[in-house]
């Protein structure tokens, strides 16, 4: 177990080559929909159950995100119209948590509690915040120390949080606008070969960046994810039976966690300008075997242009401070042959649906179907954050 | 979930694990909790001492700290800042252990000269909302210090 003063990582057992994701679902992302995270969820349920070739009745383990209920058993039994017993976890869904899911999944299965699990995450922020019931915000806002010591100063939300981290980051490693707007744009590009991503059909150019409005400077529009309505499932189950059905299977080779000892307080966070990452990625590496070298392709949940050259670094792709510069080099670009990322166009292009479209990319890119495709792509990462909790999920082609 | 408490975004005075805070501004003086054994200041105010589980005390800062980040917001996020954009809101790290920093608002400045680790000094001012009116909560705020 690795300790130091701001942050711990998890110390999880091998599950190398143990599970796999046998299938992946999607619906469609969009801006305001009016859909509710429940229909959201059973569509992505269906989708990915007709992609594994299985039947709604050999689904018989649930995971879902305890912070986003919406699709939990009760729901699955009413859309699919069955009864059976379901094993279920609430410790599964979006953000870091679909990094970790397939070893929580790994453990039900090796314990015979599950044999096919599927993960589901819906999210309805668009529509919700259009009713003023919703959206990122509203979760700090509700605790007792943002509410009162940081909010009425200003200090809120999210966009004002990491425009104070990326002011800091870009004081201590002398990053330029270009190197966050490179991110932007080449995440845009990815898009824009991705049908589906809410921004297919528009582009960004780098002078479009620098001429964007400042939602908190330094912190511009591009810098920052849109919300949106949509959602995604993934099946996993054991490699064994994962070798007899429909698809390719992507077996899951490292499962990493880490926290931040001040939690979800980024202004009290000892170490401003990293990421829990540091703390996760060791171990799902070290599990798998491989290293940041062997990595095909990288997806990171991205919700601001810092979040990505944070985790790139904290994950020792590179040094703390370069990560802008593999932007700027487009040595992020899907076809780089370096170190392609977010291939789908990441939160900031693609779609806030809080990384488990980052998940199903990953397994699309191993599958060889991806539609910005990574040429002989055998090893993915997924690098998952929510600001206390950071995963990383190492998954590779059937050897 | 949602925050029904009608004087949001003002900070809730009567929440007596943070009351002595305003207390304290309303006084002129900034209030930041300690550990009663270990001596070392712990922010955001716990229950106990996050390191011995000792209890905490509040203690008079000097309020002379660094610039440790800020962002210039200029959407209104809440509608309560929409007649206060621009605003510097800040980070700032207490001169008394850098690692405690304090969120507040930087006045009296234009954020064009502000530069990352430049002193602040503390000041206290009302403040106040144009949703919430009628009502204001004397807080600590900072300024470039005096040279």
């Amino acid at each position: 177990m690795t300790r130091s003063a701001w942050g711990h990582a998890v110390s999880l057992d091998d599950i190398n080559g143990k599970v796999a994701i046998v299938g992946i679902g999607e619906t469609e992302y969009t801006k305001v929909s009016g859909r509710s995270v429940t229909e959201i969820g059973a569509k992505a349920a269906e989708r990915a159950i007709e992609d594994a070739g299985l039947q709604p009745t050999d689904i018989d383990g649930l995971a879902y995100s305890g912070a986003f209920p919406g699709f939990g058993v009760p729901e699955f039994h009413d859309h699919f119209g069955t009864s059976h017993d379901m094993w279920t976890t609430p410790w599964g869904g979006g953000m870091a948590w679909a990094g970790t899911v397939p070893y929580v999944a790994a453990r039900a299965i090796a314990n015979r509690e599950a044999s096919y699990i599927l993960n589901v995450f819906g999210v309805a922020w668009a529509s919700e915040r259009a009713q003023m019931t919703g959206g990122p915000g509203e979760v700090h806002a509700t605790q007792t120390a943002k509410q009162n010591l940081e909010v009425p100063f200003g200090w809120f939300p999210q966009p004002v949080y990491f425009a104070t981290i990326m002011r800091r980051y870009m004081h201590e490693h002398s990053t330029s606008r270009e190197e966050f707007g490179a991110l932007a744009v080449t995440l845009r590009e990815h898009a824009n070969l991705t049908p589906g991503s809410v921004f297919h059909a528009k582009s960004l150019t780098m002078q479009q960046y620098l001429d964007a409005p400042m939602l908190a400077d330094p912190l511009c529009l591009y810098d920052s994810c849109p919300i949106s309505d949509g959602g995604g499932a993934f099946i996993v189950t054991s490699a064994e039976r994962a070798r007899d059905l429909k698809q390719a299977p992507v077996i899951v080779l490292g499962v990493g966690e880490g926290y931040s000892a001040t939690g979800t307080n980024w202004s009290q966070q000892r170490e401003f300008t990293k990421t829990p990452q540091i703390f996760s990625s060791p171990g799902a590496f070290a599990m798998a075997g491989l290293g940041p070298s062997d990595v095909d392709v990288l997806c990171c949940y991205d919700p601001f242009t810092v979040v990505s050259l944070m985790q790139i670094e904290d994950m020792r792709f590179c040094e703390p401070g370069e990560a802008g510069q593999l932007a700027l080099q487009g040595h992020l670009r899907f076809d780089s042959g370096r170190l392609p990322y977010n291939t789908h166009g990441g939160l900031l292009s693609h779609a806030y649906v809080l990384g488990i479209a980052h998940c199903i990319e990953l397994v699309k890119q191993l599958r060889g179907s991806a539609s910005a495709q990574v040429e002989d792509c055998r090893v993915g990462v997924y690098g998952g954050y929510t600001g206390h909790m950071a995963s990383t999920l190492v998954l590779g082609t059937d050897r | 979930m949602a925050i029904t408490r009608e004087t949001f975004p003002l900070p809730d005075v009567s929440n007596p694990f943070l009351a002595p805070f305003f207390d304290g501004a309303a006084k002129g003086e900034l209030l930041i909790t300690r550990c009663r054994l270990c001596d070392v200041l712990v922010w955001y105010p716990e229950e106990s001492c996050p390191t011995c589980s000792n209890d905490l005390e509040w203690v008079q800062v000097s309020g002379r700290a660094t610039l440790f980040s800020w962002a210039v917001v200029r959407r209104p996020f809440l509608p309560a800042f929409e007649d206060m954009v621009p605003f510097v809101t800040a980070l700032v790290a207490l001169d008394e252990d850098p690692h405690v920093r304090l969120c507040s608002f930087i006045v009296d400045v234009d954020p064009e000269p502000l530069s990352i680790d430049s002193p602040v000094e503390v000041v206290f001012r009302p403040l106040q909302f144009a949703t919430v009116p009628g009502q204001f909560v004397i807080v600590p705020m900072f300024k470039p210090a005096e040279m």
